[in-house]
């Protein structure tokens, strides 16, 4: 029986990790809901329903092991291709991407969970006998593995989740061993063949990057998104305005604030001191995903918690960045934060892979 | 692997840790970010949020302008108001929008529409009325304070140096159809280029709007401008048009139906190029409501097709060059062939007349191409053989498309035997002699025309007609330029050319084309008339006039292809607006330059 949960197993649960996380969730209901403080609290209420269904799939996953969940990884990620490939024919269009499907009544996001197929595919790309020790036709085969979905994502047009699959990638090849000057050889190959596809792009898909790369080349559209979400991180100074107080969040001015802006909700609502107990929630998750892989007693194990790590890590920052202007906006959500279902569940599993390995240290 | 899995499990712990601290790293980034943004800036922040009033409009970019050869504009830009609506800072919709309709007098049910077509949080301004009048400004201006989200925009827009001028060539800037939107290319409210030279160059001519951040008081009133993106001025187009000969083929072609193109032997560079009836380029500009335009599309005129290329019409005796050509390069006529012309041919039951009552008499080749004598043509296209006119019609371009970039352009049409019993139908003699005076099926455009002319005139060079010399971008930098490229060459000896261009002279100087001489200029051309539909009658003014020139004679410099629809003989009517043309070009530019040279 795959369900058959053991003793030794509950024993090695991993509570801060969980605790984190629960902190994490906690402070996203509490962020939707004063959101939605004094006129109806749908989104929030979704919210926890999603969080119900992640919660389901985090106990399904964990109490998988990973390494079959990783002996599937083919399967999976084939699976996972197919989906993308569906939202570019069945996918419904939402401001210029496709990123949606719609089953029933739900739509979800196949980019997303895409995400941890891919973590899984390259633990088992990297830790197949024939793989070992790492050779550069492996080094091929495994970036071919990362290019065909960047490519499906790229076209999507969904420049986030292409963005996050690099650095999964980067952090567990670097965990393998490859050389830090050879992934810098990597990254400079990729740059130089940049232009190659600038001169491939129409006029009007060049102008669509540059305003990604500089959001003040478009000053009615993201620009207008960034300086506001300033306003509002800003406004909240040390400790806050409060819920009501929050007129940057509650009168709208602040657009996308439930979903990828949720940072600047908070931060307005709960100052420096919010953020910092915020961000140390995610550090604490992050840390602990570190210490998992550092000690992994197998590859697959490794190679997992390395990659569902790199993953949250690369997100959390990427979005923190993003939404206090540090870096160009792409469209990220904040793991465990910003309100939709396909992104609370599939964080909720990546949980559940975490815990899988750490349960299964010392089998 | 299995020698050292201590010394394994440490260095995998080590490379964990180091990315354990690059991550933290990035943490610290974002504290401090945090830091500096509520802590050290955060009493500025508070301020503004509280009194957040940021605006955000847009600021249109110019077009570029189209200039002629010698810098001359052909458009330039004015400004103009237009009114537009924020969905995202209207607050009281209905109100609003109930007050704009009874201002400006537009159905309120026409601005429901055009807002429920957008987002309601949308920044974008939706554009309801373009081209106000001063009085429609000061009005909205006035009641400013009751239309939150309603905003008076200055616009570039286009004028035209005269309303029709170049109608076709330049084509007209309009908002973009809704069609045009869904393709993701252009923005709702964006003035593009829909037709001619305004489409083809659009990427380049639009520039890129820029915006400002405007912060205003609670009343909506603007404080103060925090950040200023200018717009990028569209790219500036040199053509190969002159301005002037435009003008003159525009005036001497008035009041008829018709087209002219005049292009250069030597380059392949259009001058002019004009289609008449044309429409007014100004009435698109601006609103121009339904009704109108369906009137444009119905009109019996047709003054939205541009003749010059969209229109094919058989080239009558101008395409006896073609048969001379092919005749003569390929050894079936000869300079010496004579033949008697009594004003009728027959063959086998048919009977095929000349268009001179009585015939022409003892005739040549010379003679026949210079008094356009049907008779000798009809028995020298037996002689030459379909297949040979067919070969050479196409060597010289004819029933294809000449590659110009302007949208529309039809090909034409070359019937040969071969592709008449690909239809099924088994090609007569008959069909033969209708084609060496160029009538049956054959089809050609005026465009086509003048490109075969230029071939003659220089040669046999055979060039892609070129209307763009160079883009360049507002900086100055070069964004695009065209050189001249022949796409084909018509392989005569020199003696063919010699002889085809004499006796285009003579046409001229003592034959059908002498309504078109000029005294200081030798014009070399061909007449031609074609009967636009089965047994039509010139003297009712049923027939297509032609007239395919070049000028010098000696030194060709220019081509004038002159057609006018229904308009009768082509050494008549055709003839003497070429010459009208050529005295333009030639005469009073020389007037023009002791003008200069005394002042």
């Amino acid at each position: 029986m795959i369900f058959r949960i053991d003793r030794r197993l509950l024993q090695n649960v991993d509570w801060t990790l969980l605790a984190a996380a629960g902190a994490i969730v906690t402070l996203s209901i509490l962020s939707l809901w004063s959101l939605a403080w004094g006129g109806g609290s749908g989104i929030a209420l979704r919210q926890l329903w999603w969080v119900g269904v992640g919660l389901g799939a985090l106990v399904v996953v964990a109490s998988l092991d990973y390494r079959t969940l990783v002996r599937a990884a083919p399967v999976l990620y084939v699976a996972g291709l197919g989906l993308l490939v569906a939202v570019f024919t069945l996918g419904r269009t939402v401001s210029g991407a496709r990123r949606w499907l719609h089953v029933g009544p739900v739509t979800v996001q196949p980019s997303e969970l895409f995400k941890l197929i891919f973590v899984l595919a390259l633990a088992w790309a990297l830790t197949s006998r024939w793989a070992r020790p790492l050779s550069r036709a492996t080094l091929g085969w495994t970036a071919g593995l990362a290019a065909v979905p960047f490519l499906l994502v790229v076209r999507q047009p969904d420049l986030g989740t292409a963005v996050v699959l690099l650095p999964v990638l980067a952090a567990v090849l670097l965990g393998v061993g490859l050389r830090l000057k050879v992934l810098a050889g990597f990254a400079l190959g990729a740059v130089a063949a940049m232009p190659l596809g600038w001169l491939l792009l129409r006029a009007y898909q060049r102008e669509r990057l540059l305003v990604y790369l500089d959001p003040f080349r478009d000053p009615l559209g993201t620009a207008y998104n960034v300086i506001q979400a300033k306003i509002a991180i800003g406004s909240g100074q040390l400790l806050g305005k409060g819920v009501s107080g929050a007129t940057q969040s509650r009168l709208a001015f602040l657009p996308e604030r439930h979903t990828d802006f949720i940072f600047a909700v908070f931060a307005e609502m709960w100052g420096f001191v919010g953020c910092l107990v915020l961000i140390l929630a995610y550090g604490l998750l992050v840390l602990r995903g570190f210490e998992i892989a550092a000690g992994a007693r197998e590859p697959r194990g490794r190679l997992v918690a390395l990659g569902v790590t790199a993953l949250f890590a690369t997100q959390t920052l990427i979005n923190l960045g993003m939404v206090t202007g540090l870096l160009p906006v792409v469209g990220i959500p904040l793991p465990f934060m910003s309100y939709g279902g396909s992104s609370m569940v599939v964080s909720l599993m990546a949980l559940g892979l975490l815990l899988s390995v750490r349960m299964r240290q010392f089998q | 692997m299995r020698a050292a899995p201590g010394a394994r499990r440490e260095a995998w712990s080590r490379r964990v840790l180091a990315m354990t601290l690059v991550v933290a790293a990035g943490f610290v980034c974002v504290l401090g970010q945090l830091w500096y943004l509520q802590v050290l800036e955060g009493a500025r922040f508070r301020e503004m949020s509280e009194r957040n009033r940021i605006r955000v409009r847009p600021v249109a970019a110019p077009r570029g302008i189209l200039y002629d050869r010698h810098g001359l504009a052909l458009v330039d830009n004015r400004p103009a108001f237009t009114v537009s609506l924020i969905p995202r800072e209207m607050e009281d919709r209905d109100s609003v929008l109930a007050r704009l309709s009874i201002l400006l007098k537009v159905p309120l049910a026409e601005l429901q529409e055009m807002l429920a077509r957008v987002p309601a949080d949308s920044l974008r301004p939706v554009r309801v009325r373009r081209d106000l009048s001063l009085e429609d400004v000061a009005r909205v201006e006035e009641w400013k304070l009751e239309l939150p989200g309603v905003v008076v925009e200055v616009e570039p827009q286009r004028v035209y140096p005269t309303s029709t001028f170049a109608a076709h060539l330049l084509g007209y800037v309009r908002e973009v159809t809704e069609e045009q939107t869904r393709q993701g290319r252009y923005r709702r409210g964006d003035m593009i280029g829909q037709v001619g030279l305004e489409r083809l160059l659009d990427e380049h001519l639009r520039g890129r709007d820029g915006g400002e951040r405007i912060e205003v008081d609670a009343l909506g009133r603007p404080v103060q401008v925090m950040q200023r993106e200018e717009p990028r001025p569209g790219a500036q187009v040199v053509t190969t048009l002159d301005r002037r000969i435009q003008e003159a083929a525009e005036a001497a072609l008035a009041g008829r139906a018709g087209s002219v193109v005049v292009m250069d032997p030597r380059s392949g560079d259009i001058l002019a190029m004009t289609s008449s009836p044309a429409f007014s380029l100004d009435r698109f500009a601006g609103n121009l409501d339904r009704e109108a335009w369906l009137a444009l599309v119905k009109d019996p005129t047709h003054p939205l097709l541009n003749r010059a290329l969209q229109s094919q019409y058989a080239p009558g005796s101008v395409f006896k060059i073609v048969v001379a050509a092919a005749g003569l390069q390929e050894g079936s006529l000869t300079p010496m062939d004579r033949t008697y012309c009594n004003g009728e041919f027959r063959l086998g039951a048919w009977t095929f007349k000349d268009w001179h009552e009585g015939g022409h008499g003892h005739m040549d080749l010379r003679s026949a191409i210079v008094q356009s004598c049907n008779v000798f043509f009809y028995q020298a296209g037996l002689k030459v053989g379909a297949e040979a006119i067919a070969r050479y019609a196409r060597a010289f371009g004819l029933g294809a498309p000449s590659g110009i970039e302007l949208g529309g352009e039809k090909p034409g049409l070359v019937p040969s035997p071969a592709l008449k019993r690909r239809q099924g139908r088994p090609w007569h003699g008959g069909d033969t002699v209708n084609m060496s005076i160029g009538q049956g099926q054959l089809l050609v455009t005026p465009l086509q025309v003048a490109r075969m002319m230029a071939a003659v005139a220089n040669g046999g060079i055979l060039w892609k007609p070129r209307l763009i010399q160079r883009v360049e971008r507002a900086d100055g930098t070069l964004a695009y330029s065209e050189a001249s490229r022949m796409t084909g060459q018509v392989d005569l000896s020199p003696v063919v050319w010699a002889f085809l261009r004499d006796a285009l002279r003579r046409v001229v100087s003592e034959g059908t084309g002498h309504a078109a001489r000029l005294p200081g200029i030798e014009v070399a051309g061909k007449t031609g008339t074609a009967q636009s539909v089965a047994h039509s009658d010139s003297a009712r003014g049923q027939d297509h006039a032609w007239f395919a020139s070049f000028a010098p004679a000696a030194d060709p410099q220019v081509v004038v292809v002159v057609l006018v629809e229904r308009g009768g003989k082509g050494g008549q009517v055709a003839a003497p607006i070429a010459r009208a043309i050529y005295r333009a070009i030639f005469l009073e530019k020389v007037a023009m330059a002791f003008a200069g040279t005394e002042s």
